[in-house]
């Protein structure tokens, strides 16, 4: 329960977190984006139903945090990340309960969540500007914190541990019968 | 899966889907509405983040400060006379106005804030001031430095705005170049390859006499957001194109060390 609880506030935290974060220079300026690595982790450590919950909270505060309305146009709608975390959640539940909650699976998971939701975002975008090349900077801007990402995951793996949890032991005695 | 698991996944599907429904309005008052509840957190960022860079900067010895206190009161001394000479002015334009019989020019009050984080979104450059509904500020005013113009306010809580600087593609400034005073539209556009944005003047005339060095202020269309007047840059290349010119300036603000804005408040 205190470990739940931890990742809800460290959720929120890690929105306001990430602005005050300066951007990485040799990405072409891209920031740490830390929110896809504490959704892995929930994802790959609370029970589906509640890691469904998880899912839809840290997608409407991350969309709330970095909405971009101009005017009556939205580019990337509030939603979106929301509808991304919940199908995260269907994914990494079921394939990270073949594989348990270790550190590597938080770590891959993480660069590849952080990865697919840059990419997604970009095509959103090419699909709405219409002039939105493919190129190195746009590659940067996803592959950088999507590397950041992959680093960040064990520190935050290990932080998380520190905490008692009340799910992890159920889920293991679960896949080992 | 199993079958609750199924429909658990389904209703999830189905909320987040009637969250991409929600008009841009409404997207903006439940974005207004969290940053009510994160002010207290954002600000306590801002005021570490601050700490931090104070930290960085590093201590200053007593003769460095005696220096920079002397510089500002001469500044001050100097800011007291304009400001002095700038009132006298302002009469004298008043009583001339009532003279000639024309009408008042638009009252404008600049609100000062302080930017408090810039947005940590991949694909958009924005950032957050400390003033909000609070101070009257509303969504769409224009925000400048000393220098010039900086952006425009988008979602706006009781004490957090968010703004749109220039360097966004979606901002777009109807510009005026001083000198000659042709306008087009100011847009910033990255070219491939490269990290910063380009700030330019489109739709001009291809045959203005437009050259490096000239002012270009906001052109102050009728209805529009930004009020006539403010500096976006001066000129630094003209190029004809097919169609149009187009002026690439350099903006007057400096984009990588925003601290100090001003909201521009009052009629447009």
């Amino acid at each position: 329960m205190i470990r739940t609880i931890v990742l809800v506030l460290s959720a929120y935290l890690a929105v306001i977190a990430q602005d005050f974060i300066p951007g990485m220079p040799f990405f072409a300026g891209a920031h740490v984006l830390l929110l896809p690595v504490i959704v892995c982790y929930a994802m790959l450590w609370l029970p589906f139903p509640a890691a469904l919950g998880f899912a839809l909270y840290a997608g409407l505060i991350g969309d709330l945090a970095s909405l971009h309305v101009n005017g009556d146009g939205v580019e990337i709608g509030l939603g979106w990340s929301m509808l991304y975390y919940v199908l995260l959640a269907a994914v990494l539940h079921f394939r990270g309960r073949l594989a348990g909650l270790r550190w590597e699976t938080h770590c891959l998971a993480s660069g590849a969540a952080t990865f697919f939701l840059l990419a997604g975002q970009y095509l959103m975008l090419w699909l709405r500007r219409e002039s939105m090349a493919f190129d190195s900077v746009i590659f940067a801007r996803i592959g950088g914190p999507s590397l950041a990402s992959l680093l960040v995951a064990p520190l935050l793996y290990f932080f998380f541990g520190l905490f008692p949890g009340g799910f992890r032991g159920r889920r293991s005695r679960r896949v080992n019968r | 899966m199993k079958p609750l698991h199924m429909l658990l996944l389904a209703a999830a599907i189905i909320v987040a889907v009637l969250f991409l429904a929600f008009s841009p309005g409404r997207m903006r008052a439940w974005q207004s509405r969290f940053f009510d509840v994160s002010t207290p957190a954002m600000q306590a960022g801002a005021a570490i983040n601050e700490r931090i860079t104070k930290l960085n900067k590093g201590l200053k010895t007593l003769d460095e400060l005696e220096a920079e206190n002397a510089a500002l009161a001469a500044q001050n001394n100097e800011l007291l006379a304009s400001s002095q000479m700038l009132k006298d002015l302002a009469d004298e334009n008043r009583r001339l106005r009532e003279t000639l019989g024309y009408r008042e020019r638009s009252a404008f009050e600049l609100v000062p804030a302080q930017v408090i984080s810039r947005d940590s979104a991949t694909w958009w450059s924005s950032a957050k001031i400390n003033r909000g509904f609070a101070e009257k500020v509303d969504s769409a005013q224009p925000v400048l430095t000393a220098d010039g113009l900086v952006g425009r306010t988008t979602t706006v809580a009781k004490d957090i705005s968010m703004v749109m600087l220039l360097t966004d593609v979606n901002c777009q400034v109807a510009a005026r170049i001083e000198e000659t005073n042709d306008q087009g539209i100011l847009t910033s556009q990255r070219p491939a390859g490269e990290s910063s944005p380009v700030i330019a003047v489109n739709f001009l005339r291809r045959d203005a006499d437009i050259k490096p060095g000239m002012k270009v202020v906001t052109a102050g269309v009728s209805g529009g957001v930004f009020p006539a007047g403010i500096t976006l840059g001066t000129v630094k290349e003209f190029r004809t194109r097919e169609l149009d010119g187009q002026a690439v300036i350099e903006p007057a603000a400096d984009f990588s060390r925003l601290e100090d804005v001003f909201v521009v408040r009052g009629a447009k």
